[in-house]
């Protein structure tokens, strides 16, 4: 392995290892749950998919505002990275919940609080990423983008205020205080090896972004080359 | 301050002048959603019971699939002979653009509020208290501006890119679902009776989401409408 | 009697936790991926411009 391999890498080596870890933890080590039994185990996988979910989003949010405010291209990457890294944990939380659903609940979907949320997250931001893919213009998609973010993020606390006064069975929020301390290992790593994943998400699109910016100023119309290949 | 206000003022004044010329298209969006009620007692079908249970719910869609109509158009129409070019020559606030087009569009929604309920006392079989139509409209006002502040943010992002008419529902729908729980139990709510007093939360929470959107538009439009 | 009441014990639901497990390790898996893919498509773009 080269010095550049794990420049561009580590996050995301260290992401498998820790999730390897989390998981091999939370599915073999850790006990049965008194009442949700085997179940329980989706837990270490569904609470830090939903943290890291929320996290990106955050990440997307603080990246639009510096996108807006200091119209630099970096800013612009980062929020598209952290929006599409949020689109994808989101999309796996809510499978997540839906089997956790389906297994205690008896139905796949139930229009509680923090599910009914995170969907309307994930259809707001994948809004706010289909609006970039129409926008035309480097400095007009970028702004479009982020105006779109900022609207999209302080949507949340008041869809999730108001689904609340709408209906609420979700499992009260437990602190790790609460819970076995074997329990408390799998979720922790868990959480960083989503954290370390989301991290090199955000990054590779970023960098993947800002190619395509600079490809995209400088190389030649696609078709302009098409016609070109002939001759040469 | 004086200065954003005057100057919505002025361009609110052209904004209705505007809709009062073309008043065709107000009609056009009022019989849309006229149309969208029948087409929903179509779909629940003949079950009288059931449609006046989600009467509350049918009118809110109604109003909320005729706001994408008149806010795709109050934009289309600015851009249509490069009107909104020559506005921003103007040492306008882009501000007050933009609280025009959103007071311009709320009250055009907010008129809509006499002509579906009476459709929807009449295809429902809802009764509409006369202590409860001051609530009515109060709520049905607070809703039109919930739907106008982002949804007049969304039409100056969307009004010059290819798949406009998609994408501004797309991005509307998910945004307003706040708005359209709030307002689906509070005319609920006026229309039943409220005998717990629920009513209040959720006009508070209208309130609080015209707010937040209200003032965030005024500042985002800036951003929006620069290099349009 | 006692034996056949529900002891208040989700009973099974492995397959719940397998399959919450494994379509998770493939979402990200596939994502992972794609990003690589893309980034390659893009470098070899740049290659050829």
């Amino acid at each position: 392995m080269n010095s550049r391999f794990l420049r561009d890498h580590w996050a995301g080596l260290v992401a498998v290892a820790l999730l390897v870890a989390g998981c091999y933890i939370g599915l073999f080590v850790a006990p049965a749950e008194r009442h949700m039994g085997q179940v329980q185990r989706i837990m270490y996988v569904h609470v830090p998919t939903a943290w890291n979910a929320l996290l990106c989003f955050t990440c997307a949010f603080v990246a639009a505002i510096g996108s807006l405010w200091t119209g630099r291209e970096r800013w612009d990457a980062t929020l598209v990275g952290a929006a599409e890294a949020g689109i994808v944990l989101n999309g796996l939380l809510l499978v997540q919940g839906s089997l956790w659903g389906r297994a205690t609940w008896g139905v796949w979907w139930d229009w509680d609080v923090r599910l009914t949320t995170s969907l309307i997250l994930l259809l707001l931001f994948i809004g706010v990423l289909s609006l970039r893919s129409f926008a035309a213009g480097t400095e007009r998609r970028a702004s479009l983008t982020a105006v779109a973010a900022i609207v999209a993020y302080v949507d949340v606390p008041l869809v999730y205020f108001c689904v609340r006064w709408w209906r609420s069975l979700h499992q009260i929020q437990s602190s790790p205080a609460t819970v076995d301390p074997a329990m408390v290992l799998p979720l922790r790593l868990n959480a960083f090896g989503l954290m370390f994943a989301a991290v090199w998400f955000i990054v590779r699109r970023a960098r993947l972004e800002l190619a395509r910016r600079r490809g995209g100023e400088t190389a030649l119309p696609e078709r302009a080359k098409m016609i070109e290949v002939p001759h040469a | 301050m004086s200065e954003l206000r005057s100057q919505t003022l002025t361009l609110l004044a052209k904004d209705l002048r505007l809709e009062w010329r073309a008043k065709a298209r107000l009609v056009a969006v009022a019989v849309f959603g006229l149309l969208s009620l029948v087409v929903f007692s179509i779909a629940v079908g003949p079950d009288s019971k059931a449609l006046t249970a989600g009467a509350a719910g049918f009118l809110v869609i109604a109003l909320l699939l005729s706001s994408t109509l008149a806010l795709a158009e109050s934009f289309r129409i600015e851009h249509e002979r490069r009107a909104l070019e020559g506005i921003l020559l103007l040492p306008v606030r882009p501000g007050a653009i933009f609280y025009s087009k959103a007071v311009a569009n709320t009250l055009s929604l907010a008129m809509l509020a006499p002509g579906l309920s009476l459709f929807g006392v009449v295809l429902y079989g809802v009764e509409l208290q006369p202590a409860n139509v001051v609530n009515f409209f109060a709520i049905w006002f607070l809703a039109a501006a919930g739907l106008s502040a982002p949804g007049t943010l969304y039409a100056a992002m969307t009004s010059q890119l290819r798949s406009r008419d998609v994408l501004l529902p797309l991005l509307l729908f998910p945004l307003v679902v706040p708005v359209l729980m709030a307002s689906c139990k509070a005319l609920a709510l006026a229309l039943t009776g409220d005998p717990m007093r629920q009513m209040q939360s959720w006009a508070l929470l209208l309130l609080c989401f015209d707010l937040i959107y209200w003032s965030l538009g005024g500042i985002l439009f800036p951003f929006v409408i620069e290099e349009g | 009697m006692l034996e056949n009441m529900p002891s208040g014990v989700i009973a099974g639901g492995w397959n719940f936790v397998v399959a919450a497990y494994s379509i998770t390790a493939i979402g990200l898996f596939l994502y992972a991926w794609s990003l690589i893919r893309r980034t390659r498509q893009q470098a070899k773009k740049e290659e050829k411009s």
